[in-house]
């Protein structure tokens, strides 16, 4: 089976000579269909680099990203947005929709980026927030929504464009424990085993635990296997 | 993309209304000094364009009214009355000078026809009589109520008193009014016979070609000059045109630098305020081109508004002039606002560039912070 992302030995380095930093050491990552691999860590551990080179929005110093396949290399800004826009969905812990669009048009302008236009756009717009029970908030702006509203809505940009590889960051860091577990729901159900997508999880939330297949744990820009049952703050 | 431009300059109506704002109030600066410009410039040549005749003689090597100055013997009036064609002659006298309105100068053009000529005179009387005795005067009916003036009242022209016959309308300008004196009292100021004439005003035959009777005239008066109604009124309005030129042409880049100034600051904030949500865009696979349309979109979606709001209020402000003052004609002229506009969408162009280098420059991984 292909992966949907493989991290080679990546590596990330920040300044030079006394000031040298590196945040991201030589990690392997594989991320297979349908598999939900949760990366926690303390703060200033790398997640975000990691992440961001694993979203195409960071170029590593070393190693190489794989993503559906492909070796991602020299690729021009535009060539890796449009890889960002069909293979990546994003899910931010601050929600990051467009506070002038409505919820339905948030979920409509990625796949009008990706040439998905008017009714046919419209139409999956709707679909996706009815399954995922904002059919009632589909005209409402997003400050007018809950936080778990807006991540639903969040959760449904990334999947408009029936990206394979989803990457969620802290996305249950702003929600209650209610609406966080809803959002887990979400992503265990919804996403991985109704639609078969490889979901990468930056995370501090230990609840998150459940539903990953794996866990993994980055210090200091070293990333390991951890088993699910051991205690996660060593 | 458009959308999103246009939803983003919405959500912010305030800031929307502002930038339209400075884009609107740049384009009445622009229109309405135009307008102001383009109206003195239409009082210059009212005298001309009002009367019937469709040709007009001057002096050899003279080809305005303005600034000129044209003597034509009495025996070339009488030479243009007796070619083949003209219907009637009219010798007029012209002469610059201040009209002394209760104490206050006025600059005006000072007229003057026989009493019994067909035409010459002002085109529109509000009171009073055409016909002036030797120590008579026509003044603008505005201009005299400016100063109290009215009927029987006293004006000053080159020291002399004269009573108010009548008044006229159409015959004030910002620049000048138009004053109509007797020809003998004229003459006598000038220092030329009565029956001499600083332009003839020529009317044809019914039936005549004007080119056909301005040959004739040409063949028969070799040394004057002789422009058709509409020559003379561009070749005045073209001297006009040229003497303001300068004046207009810095007012102009000063409305459109201002213009400039207010879309690209406006856009500049809305794009920093919005650096977060374009940085998501990014994230999630907006090239940076695209990014870019949104602002330039933005940008031209607010010109367009402020345009046709500067464009509507330039208009309602030239009703109001010329409402207040009498004098001041705001002509609005429609070819002068079509040329404006590949201007108006250039200076955009530029101001929506202002802030594309914050756009390119985003960092995409701004979007992991909180």
């Amino acid at each position: 089976m292909e992966a949907l992302l493989e991290l080679n030995l990546v590596t990330k380095v920040y300044g030079a000579g006394r000031t040298e930093v590196r945040a991201v050491d030589g990690v392997d990552l594989r991320v297979d269909p349908g598999e939900i691999v949760l990366i926690m860590g303390p703060s200033g551990s790398g997640k975000t680099t990691l992440l961001s080179m694993a979203g195409l929005l960071l170029s590593p110093t070393d190693g190489d990203v794989v993503l559906g396949g492909r070796r991602i290399n020299g690729h021009s800004g535009s060539e890796l947005a449009a890889l960002r826009l069909r293979q990546i969905g994003f899910v931010f812990q601050a929600y990051n929709l467009l506070g002038a669009l409505t919820a339905r048009e948030n979920v409509e302008v990625v796949m009008n980026m990706a040439g998905r236009k008017g009714t046919a756009a419209r139409r999956r717009a709707e679909e996706l927030l009815g399954t995922l029970g904002l059919a009632h908030r589909l005209d409402h702006k997003p400050a007018d929504l809950s936080g778990g509203e807006k991540q639903r809505v969040a959760i449904a940009r990334a999947l408009a464009n029936d990206a394979p590889l989803i990457l969620a960051d802290e996305p249950t860091g702003n929600l209650d424990s209610k609406t966080g577990r809803e959002v887990m729901d979400l992503l265990c159900g919804k996403l991985r085993c109704e639609q078969g997508r490889g979901i990468v999880i930056v995370s501090h939330d230990h609840r998150l635990v459940e539903i990953a297949d794996r866990v993994m744990w980055l210090e200091d820009g070293k990333l390991s296997q951890r088993d699910k049952a051991a205690p996660l703050n060593a | 993309m458009l959308k999103l431009a246009i939803r983003n300059l919405l959500h912010d109506r305030g800031r929307f209304l502002i930038s339209a704002s400075g884009i609107a109030l740049a384009i009445v600066l622009i229109l309405v000094m135009r307008g102001i410009f383009a109206g003195s410039e239409e009082h210059a040549v009212a005298y001309v364009r009002n009367q019937p005749a469709a040709l007009w003689l001057m002096q050899s090597g003279v080809e305005n009214m303005h600034m000129s100055t044209s003597i034509l013997a009495p025996q070339t009036v009488e030479l243009a009355a007796q070619v083949e064609g003209v219907d009637a002659v009219v010798g007029l006298l012209y002469a610059g000078g201040a009209v002394d309105l209760a104490g206050q100068p006025a600059y005006s053009y000072i007229f003057a026809v026989d009493a019994d000529a067909p035409f010459g005179g002002p085109w529109e009387l509000a009171e009073g009589r055409r016909a002036l005795e030797f120590d008579e005067v026509i003044v603008d009916a505005d201009l005299a109520a400016r100063y109290g003036l009215g009927l029987g009242d006293t004006v000053r022209i080159f020291e002399t008193d004269l009573r108010i016959a009548g008044l006229s309308r159409g015959t004030f300008g910002i620049a000048t009014s138009i004053t109509f004196v007797n020809k003998q009292q004229l003459a006598q100021w000038m220092g030329v016979p009565p029956e001499a004439a600083s332009y003839i005003l020529i009317r044809p035959e019914a039936g005549y070609l004007v080119g056909d009777l301005a040959e004739r005239l040409k063949q028969a008066i070799p040394d004057a000059n002789l422009l058709t109604q509409e020559e003379f009124i561009q070749s005045d309005k073209q001297m006009i045109r040229q003497m303001g030129a300068d004046i207009i042409r810095a007012m102009n880049l000063v409305a459109y630098t201002v213009g400039m100034l207010v879309i690209g600051l406006t856009i500049y904030t809305a794009t920093l305020e919005r650096a977060r949500e374009f940085a998501v865009l990014k994230a999630i696979g907006a090239t940076s081109g695209r990014l870019l349309g949104v602002v330039f979109a933005q940008a031209f979606v607010s010109t367009l508004l402020g345009g046709l709001l500067g464009a509507a209020l330039a208009w309602v402000l030239g009703q109001v002039i010329g409402g207040v003052l009498p004098e001041m004609l705001v002509l609005l002229e429609p070819d002068y606002l079509l040329a404006q506009i590949p201007v108006v969408l250039a200076v955009t162009g530029l101001a929506a560039l202002i802030p594309t280098g914050r756009i390119l420059r985003l960092d995409p991984m701004t979007v992991f912070r909180e």
